[in-house]
Parts: structure tokens; C-alpha cells; sequence
């Protein structure tokens, strides 16, 4: 193989598919801690580039826990500890000496929960470009209805730039918090169920943006629904009592899992 | 089947009873509230007339409160700009800050504490520790003073607005901080930018409310303030101020007193109740646009 394995945890798995793309987050041997609960146990997974990966599992299996390790957004709450590897770019990011400003300009996340800022819909696009760069009104502008549009979000809002973010309608809100996220052009980007506080329209409208949005990021998302995991993932985590149980190509999860586990669990048995 | 009714029956008594006892115990604290606000009402409008807003205190009935309305705003505008800034500044040092820590918590339950001081108490500390000293330093010829009444009700003021602000921050969704820290937006940006700013009206109305409540504070000026029968907007100088003047005409024989200190008591508990409308409005108006 030249090119790393995109799902090579267990020998069997790793067999079965062949590489997708390149690697662009490298897990290796992570384990977590909160407050001394052992709640990630060793993990190791390759995430390619560009793709769509879905991490799916019961609650409390420790797939946002995951997630939340990937920009180190858990290391603003006290007692919480990381151990392992996770290779960016030939980078650990668990390193202490790797800037927190530098590795979330590359890893947008996206949360449960819409949370705009309490400010106008142009200035919670703009906010975060601002601290990152210094730009002309002019480019801001330009950059501000890139983001808009990529997040399918700018035909709904340019006539009201200038009015609170908090206006807008939940699925809104979410593509605006996902233009906010790309606005900085990061390489990684994380959604933490990004579409369990919204409605089946707005869900569909988001599932649709991942779809576009993978063809210029490295996307990672989290999901209790596993047909949104089948629907728009390349490949699926399935996690469980804090260890990686089975992480393939998505239709290889959902159609001949390897693992006892894994098929019970997408059968519905469990979870 | 009929000891299921029995049962649904007791419940329905008890609920009754329940609900009754608590409609009593509301009317009672309503009722109080409504005979205050009646007589301050009746007592007060009957002796309202121009000569309160136009001339200041005099023995009689020609007297006006000109002198203790000027007073008091000074003194509450200075109580008020002393303790908002420290006050926010106070309460986001703990809600952002220290939160979670043991010096936190110390601060918090000290803080309560000065939330509950009685306000004679505080009256009594600045006489001391401002009163006193400038008494001796200026040789006599600053004793008690406007600023030092402003010093004391700003002491009562602070714990108000720090707890407010405390409480108003942590109110703010953990996973907007989470979502501004995700941007890569550093920790002071975020306090200063968007938490405040979600917490502002709640932070606002802390301040109306504190300042309504040093509004009718008549203890702690007695030591600081003192009183003053004649106009002066040099808060260096003894001031005067409405709930002092309340106080002392209440304690006067003379039947005219009495009816300028209801007129007084009218005027400072209208000023209460548009604060509070005032910060009620500036709440509602918040949740509005929240939606």
C-alpha cells in the first residue's frame, strides 16, 4: 500500500477496504480521562482526507468525547486529561506546545445545540475572521458571503445582513454556526449532532451541505441516527464502552459488519 | 374501583387544601404590600404641591424637598458609578474566572455576607474609615460629605451588582463559550465580546435594581452624608437627601412636617417603581428578540 490505510484498526477490517484517500487525522493509542474515568481506551483510527466520517454508538460510548478531543475544546473544563497521539499534518495536537489559536483556525467544530452569537448575522461570520486575519472591509465582505454561501445560508439572509442572528430559525441558525465555522477556512470539520435539535427539513438541508462541503474539507461527524450516519458518511465508526469496536466504509458497517457488536447494535438490538 | 376514587378523592382534598393554604399566604403578603403602596399613595398625593420641587427644606409649611431630591440623586449617582464597574468587573472574575474554584466560593459567601449586612452597619464603617479621616486631615473643615454618603450606599449597591452579574453570566450557555473557544477567539475576547453582551440586559437590571435599593437607604447616610438645610450640588460639602428628610420630619412634631415626609415617601417610592418597571422593560425586551 502507498498510501495509508483509510480504516486499519483490526487486521480483518483493514483487508477488506482499500485506502480512500490520504490520512489527515491520525488517532493513535488515545486514551481519555475525566475526572480519573477511563472513558476512551486506546483508540487508533486514520481519518482520510476530505471524506465524511461518521462516528456512530450508544450514548455515553464516548463519540463526542472524541470529537471534543480533536480541537482540545475539552481542555476548558478542569480535570479532564488526554493521553495518545493525534497526528495533524505530521503534528501532534495533544503536544502541549502546539498553539491552541493555530489548531482551531484548522478545526472548525459545529455543535448540538445552534449557538449564535448575540450579535448580527454579518458580524457572527466576521467575528472569527477578524481575530485571525486582518482584512480589508471589502475582502471581509467577499469572505463573509463565501462562508454564507457555502453553508446554503446566503439567499435566505443577505437582505437582512444586518439583524440579529438570534431572528433566525433553528435550521438557519445551525448553517449560520457552519458558516461561521468555515469562514476560516479550516482543514477539519467537526459536527457534533448537528442536526438533533432541528427538524427533518432543516436536517435534510444540512445532510445535504456535508455532502457538498466534503469535496473541500475533512469532515467528522457525530450522530445518534445511524441513517444519517448511512446516508452521508464514507466511513463509520462504530464505538462502544469507550473502545473503537469497528471503523470501515460506511456500507460495509451497515451491510456485513465484522464485529458481533457492530450488528447488533445498527440491527437495533441495542442502543 | 372504589378505593382508586377514594384515593383520587383524598388527592383532590389535600391539592385543595395545599392550594388554599399557599392563595392565603400570598394574599397576606399582597395585602401588606397594597396597604403600603395605598397610604404612601393617599398620605402623599394629598400633600404634594409645587413648592416640593421648586424650594428647598424649611421649617413650616412653606418648606420644599428641592435640596434632599438634588441630594439624593448625587448621592446614589455616586453610590452607582463607584460600584458598577468593580461590581461587573467583580461578578465576571467569578463567573468566568473562578467559578468552579475554592477562592471563588470563599468570595461568593463573602459576598452574600455583605449582601445581608445590615446598612447601619456600613454607615458606622464609612464614618470611620472616610468621615473621620478627612475630618481630621482637612483640620474641620470637611467632615461629613456627599461622597461619603455615595461611598456608603456604594457599598451597599456592590454585593447587589456582583451577584447579578455572577448569576446572569453563568446563566449564559456553557455551549456558547465552547463555540467562540472553538474559533479560536481567546479567553478575555470572549468575556468582553459575547458573554457580556449575552448577559447584558440581566447585567443592567442588576444595576437598576441596586440602584433602586440605595435609593430609599436612609442609615448609612446618617454618619455620611448627614443632611443639609441648604442647596449644594458640592458633594464635598454635608448633603441632604429624601429618605434622610423622611426620616427626620417623621420624627418631627409639627403636623405640616409629617405631610412633606409623605410627600417625600411618595416621591422616592414612584422613583423605586419605575426602576423596577424600567428593568422589567429592559428584561422583556431582551427575551423578545432572544426568540
Amino acid at each position: 500500500m502507498t498510501e495509508p490505510a483509510a480504516a486499519g484498526i483490526h487486521p480483518q477490517s483493514s483487508a477488506a477496504s482499500a485506502p480512500l484517500a490520504p490520512t489527515k487525522l491520525q488517532v493513535r493509542d488515545l486514551h481519555f480521562y475525566y475526572n480519573g474515568f477511563h472513558a476512551l481506551k486506546g483508540i487508533n483510527m486514520d481519518i482520510p482526507e476530505k471524506k465524511v466520517t461518521a462516528i456512530i454508538g450508544p450514548s455515553g460510548c464516548g463519540k463526542s468525547t472524541l470529537l471534543r478531543i480533536f480541537n482540545r475544546i475539552y481542555a476548558i473544563y478542569p480535570k479532564l486529561e488526554a493521553k495518545g497521539e493525534i497526528i495533524l499534518d505530521g503534528e501532534n495536537i495533544l503536544d502541549s506546545s502546539y498553539s491552541m489559536n493555530r489548531l482551531r483556525s484548522k478545526v472548525g467544530m459545529v455543535f448540538q445545540k445552534p449557538v449564535p452569537f448575540p450579535m448580527t448575522i454579518f458580524e457572527n461570520v466576521a467575528y472569527g475572521i477578524r481575530h485571525h486575519e486582518k482584512l480589508s472591509r471589502a475582502d471581509l465582505d467577499i469572505r463573509v458571503e463565501q462562508a454564507l454561501r457555502s453553508a446554503a445560508l446566503w439567499d435566505e439572509v443577505k437582505d437582512k445582513l444586518k439583524q440579529s442572528a438570534l431572528g433566525l430559525s433553528g435550521g438557519q441558525q445551525q448553517r449560520l454556526c457552519i458558516a461561521r465555522g468555515i469562514a476560516l477556512k479550516p482543514e477539519v470539520l467537526l459536527l457534533d449532532e448537528p442536526t438533533s435539535a432541528l427538524d427533518p427539513i432543516a436536517t435534510g438541508r444540512i445532510e445535504q451541505l456535508v455532502e457538498e462541503l466534503k469535496n473541500e474539507y475533512t469532515i467528522v461527524i457525530v450522530t445518534h441516527n445511524m441513517q444519517q450516519a448511512a446516508r452521508c458518511s464514507d466511513l463509520t465508526a462504530f464505538m462502544y464502552l469507550g473502545e473503537l469496536i469497528e471503523f470501515d466504509r460506511t456500507e460495509q458497517i451497515f451491510t456485513k459488519p465484522t464485529k458481533k457488536q457492530t450488528e447488533d447494535y445498527i440491527t437495533g438490538r441495542f442502543g | 374501583m372504589s378505593s382508586s376514587s377514594f384515593l383520587y378523592t383524598r388527592r383532590r382534598i389535600t391539592n385543595l387544601v395545599a392550594l388554599s393554604l399557599s392563595m392565603v399566604a400570598t394574599l397576606i403578603g399582597l395585602i401588606f404590600l397594597a396597604w403600603i403602596l395605598w397610604e404612601t399613595l393617599r398620605q402623599g398625593i394629598g400633600a404634594l404641591n409645587l413648592n416640593l420641587f421648586t424650594k428647598i427644606t424649611a421649617y413650616g409649611e412653606e418648606g420644599g424637598l428641592l435640596n434632599a431630591m438634588v441630594g439624593s440623586l448625587i448621592i446614589d449617582f455616586i453610590g452607582i458609578a463607584v460600584a458598577t464597574p468593580i461590581g461587573v468587573m467583580a461578578g465576571t472574575w467569578l463567573a468566568e474566572y473562578a467559578n468552579r474554584t475554592s477562592l471563588g466560593q470563599s468570595i461568593r459567601f463573602l459576598n452574600d455576607i455583605l449582601l445581608s449586612a445590615p446598612s447601619i452597619v456600613l454607615g458606622l464603617f464609612v464614618y470611620t474609615i472616610v468621615v473621620l479621616p478627612t475630618t481630621t486631615l482637612t483640620s474641620g473643615n470637611t467632615t461629613f460629605s456627599g461622597l461619603a454618603g455615595g461611598i456608603a450606599l456604594a457599598l451597599i449597591a456592590l454585593p447587589v451588582i456582583v451577584r447579578t452579574t455572577d448569576e446572569m453570566l453563568r446563566l449564559v450557555p456553557s455551549t456558547l463559550r465552547e463555540a467562540a473557544l472553538s474559533l479560536g477567539i481567546p479567553q478575555w475576547k470572549l468575556t468582553l465580546q459575547i458573554l457580556v453582551r449575552a448577559a447584558r440586559s440581566g447585567i443592567i437590571t442588576g444595576v437598576l435594581l441596586a440602584l433602586a435599593r440605595i435609593s430609599g437607604e436612609t442609615a448609612p447616610l446618617l454618619f455620611t452624608a448627614f443632611g443639609n438645610n441648604y442647596m449644594t450640588f458640592n458633594p464635598m460639602d454635608k448633603m441632604s437627601s429624601l429618605p434622610q428628610v423622611i426620616y427626620q420630619y417623621a420624627n418631627d412634631p409639627g403636623e405640616a412636617m409629617h405631610a412633606i415626609a409623605w410627600a417625600g415617601a411618595f416621591v422616592v417610592t414612584m422613583f423605586v417603581l419605575l426602576l423596577s418597571l424600567a428593568s422589567r422593560l429592559v428584561l422583556s425586551r431582551n427575551k423578545v428578540s432572544h426568540d
